[in-house]
């Protein structure tokens, strides 16, 4: 066992001495129940977990570098390839980081068609989540039925953006096109059919016994742990926090239809389910409300080449939870630092606090239940404990790393 | 001699089971699918109806892979012993007539066998793979069994002490004037709901579980192996299935018009196949409507509700008789 930051086998830095190996079980990075590979390592005491360490990085893609390379307007599209489900949540994060530091004003239809598409998102991404609890529980009627509900609203993207996931909607300064016509109507009608098939939902989850026995108590956190480890969105809901960056700090035209923060007092997964199960339905009115009271005119200005100079921070209620961007310019035609903070950064480790106390069989679904969006998250630190320090890697130390380490003869 | 074991290798034999183990495939996957909102096979034959064959003869020209440390002579013979076990047992349903290709006075025990010989046959192709997720399936399989085996025994004796005898034939001829799913409902749904367990359906798809085993005990076989494990496992979704059919509901038997013999035994095999289908559209409704439980809650489940169920009924019926 050596030192080096760089060993995957130092346990230096974990401060997990005390657990021995043998109780070990690895889970990850590829495990048929992770959909992106991630490490979590569990310590068992017979079948109880006692202690979960997660190590993050292995679907790193450098996107952050990326953006320094592209333009303002490229950047957007390329943000959104952070995340196939809650892709206008991070471009719009971008977006309106990036205008704080311009003049705009974004046109007030502008601010209505966003409320509309990140709503839609917000009920596609749960709606997603919702089926996958169903694949994980082994439940996969629940899982076809939601997914094929979950159609009804990348058809509605499709109708009005003209893409399915990756919208590629929003621009600086306002979106790119204004809503087709005649889309009241069919939106209208989308959004009562989800509300009502939401309502069934509702019902199945919290009366089917095998679905109640799998998720009611399993993986329950309460308030402190909350505070302690700050996680965002849905999981802190459920413990009865009712934190929403749509009510807080209202961006797009939330100011003007204010949603209703849902909350939730138990902690466990059941309780994750009827709750992202209400913010459906919430999503839903808000859509509707926004498609009646959307008012006529612009939906951009001129989309501008160069931002001035200077920071700004943004943050987003994404599906997920609060999305953290930080945006650096130097007034260029790039940006010159863009940071990321996502959802499931802030909520791993809450995760792992969930795990604590249940067994084997519990890991698919607790982890599932923060709804992990491991490639949104991965980055790469290095870090020297002993040494008290932090720095970055470049390419080709990494290179080398890399060559030296898979090395024929090389010891273990 | 010789055109009994024709008919027991061709009709109504193994070969007819081997085809209803095809079919049954094929209607599971359709009737799920639809159930689901989708489609289900739909590229080979008509209907997709020739998909499960076209698999299986898939997975007998692919590569077998056997993992280095497994147990070698047990990973290549065990898949055709495990098949062997529900092959048996078929020629021992009563298909088309009052009574079987082979018959003994004892026929309940070795039916019993089979079924214990079946889980034994799984434990040991899941160890002799030596893999991770299949040692692991295997701890789960052997305590589900350890759960679900009791209730079903009981639920099996209990159509034997209405008939008074332990030969399927006399349990067919004992139900008609009433089916024995009349007599001992309870005893019905426990053998379904052991049915599942012993088929790895869910909610007891417990040992198999694919989004935490991968395939569980079948991981690591491929090629031949895991086309005659897949056969066998729909060969014992039929036999099981036929097993009910001839414990509760009454066998092959039916209203009989006076006819030739052929249009009679015709008559039979469509009653039979009736129920077995009435039998497996159950099971594929139950196993589509829930989630999979943990291993601990099906452990409760068996033990707490199940067999206390089935008790009960057996000792209702041993009061009234």
């Amino acid at each position: 066992m050596t030192d080096s930051p760089l060993d995957p086998k130092s346990e230096a830095s974990a401060g997990l001495m005390q657990y021995s190996p043998e109780n070990l079980v690895p889970f990850g990075p590829v495990h048929p129940s992770l959909k992106e590979p991630e490490y979590f390592k569990l310590y068992l005491e017979g079948e109880k977990i006692v202690q979960v360490v997660p190590r993050i990085g292995y679907v790193h893609r450098g996107i952050e570098r990326a953006a320094q390379d592209r333009t303002w307007v490229q950047n957007i599209y390329l943000f959104e390839r952070i995340c196939g489900i809650c892709s206008f949540a991070h471009s719009m994060a971008y977006t309106q980081t990036a205008e704080r530091l311009t003049a705009f004003e974004v046109p007030r239809r502008a601010r209505y068609i966003r409320l509309i598409i990140a709503e839609l998102e917000r009920i596609h991404s749960h709606l997603l989540w919702l089926g996958l609890v169903g694949y994980w529980t082994g439940f996969d009627t629940l899982f076809m039925w939601v997914w094929k509900d979950r159609e009804h609203i990348l058809d509605l993207f499709e109708t009005i953006t003209g893409n399915r996931v990756h919208k590629s909607f929003i621009t600086i300064s306002g979106v790119r096109n204004d809503l087709p016509e005649n889309i009241i109507e069919p939106l209208k009608k989308e959004m009562k059919y989800l509300t009502g098939r939401v309502d069934y939902y509702s019902d199945l989850v919290s009366t089917e016994e095998t679905l109640v026995a799998r998720t009611r108590g399993v993986g329950r956190i309460d308030q402190d742990v909350a505070r302690r480890l700050c996680p965002v969105g849905p999981l802190l809901r459920c413990t009865g926090i009712a934190r929403d960056i749509r009510k807080e700090d209202p961006y797009a035209a939330y100011d003007e239809l204010v949603p209703d923060v849902k909350t939730s007092n138990q902690g466990d997964i059941a309780s994750l389910l009827l709750l992202r199960l209400e913010e459906i339905r919430e999503s839903c009115r808000l859509v509707t409300d926004a498609i009646e009271k959307i008012p006529a005119g612009n939906v951009k200005l001129a989309v501008p080449r160069v931002i001035p100079a200077g920071d700004s921070v943004g943050h987003i209620e994404a599906p997920r939870g609060e999305l953290f961007y930080f945006v650096r310019s130097a007034g260029g035609m790039k940006p010159e630092r863009v940071k990321i903070r996502t959802c499931t950064m802030a909520n791993i480790l809450t995760a792992t606090e969930m795990l604590k106390g249940h067994t084997l069989a519990d890991v698919p679904v607790v982890l599932t239940g923060m709804d992990p969006c491991f490639g949104c998250m991965d980055r790469i630190a290095v870090v020297d404990v002993a040494k008290g320090k932090e720095w970055s890697v470049r390419g080709e130390e990494l290179r080398l790393h890399g060559i030296n380490w898979y090395k024929p003869g090389r010891q273990t | 001699m010789l055109d009994t074991i024709a008919e027991a290798l061709l009709f109504p034999g193994l070969t007819f089971f081997v085809w209803l183990a095809f079919v049954f495939e094929w209607l599971e996957r359709k009737t799920v699918a639809r159930m689901q909102g989708r489609i289900g096979p739909v590229v080979a034959g008509p209907a997709g109806i020739l998909q499960p064959v076209a698999d299986f003869f898939k997975l007998v020209g692919k590569e077998e892979i056997i993992p280095a440390f497994a147990d070698k002579f047990v990973f290549e013979f065990g898949p055709p012993l495990f098949f062997a076990a529900p092959a048996i047992g078929v020629v021992f349903i009563p298909v088309i007539g009052p009574s079987a290709l082979v018959s003994h006075p004892l026929d309940i025990i070795f039916i019993l066998f089979i079924l214990a010989f079946s889980a034994f046959m799984a434990a040991m192709l899941g160890y002799s793979s030596a893999g991770r997720y299949s040692t692991i399936g295997i701890g789960r399989l052997i305590l589900q069994y350890t759960s679900y085996e009791i209730p079903m025994i009981i639920a099996v004796i209990t159509p034997a002490l209405l008939a008074r005898d332990l030969s399927l034939d006399g349990i067919v001829a004992a139900q008609s004037g009433e089916w024995f799913i009349f007599l001992a409902p309870v005893s019905f749904a426990c053998f379904i709901v052991a049915a599942l367990a012993e088929l790895e359906k869910p909610p007891f798809d417990i040992p198999s579980a694919k989004t935490e085993l991968v395939a569980g005990w079948m991981t690591e076989f491929s090629g031949r192996a895991l086309a005659y494990v897949k056969l066998t496992k729909n060969l014992s979704y039929v036999f099981l299935s036929a097993i009910a059919v001839t414990l509760f509901l009454g066998g092959p038997l039916g209203p009989m018009p006076a006819m030739v013999w052929w249009a009679q035994d015709l008559l039979y095999l469509v009653y039979f196949l009736v129920k077995l289908f009435a039998v497996g559209f159950l099971i594929f409704a139950i196993r589509s409507a829930l989630a999979r439980v943990r291993i601990d809650q099906a452990a409760g489940l068996f033990w707490t509700i199940v067999t206390p169920l089935s008790l009960l009924q057996l000792g209702i019926i041993m009061l009234l008789r």
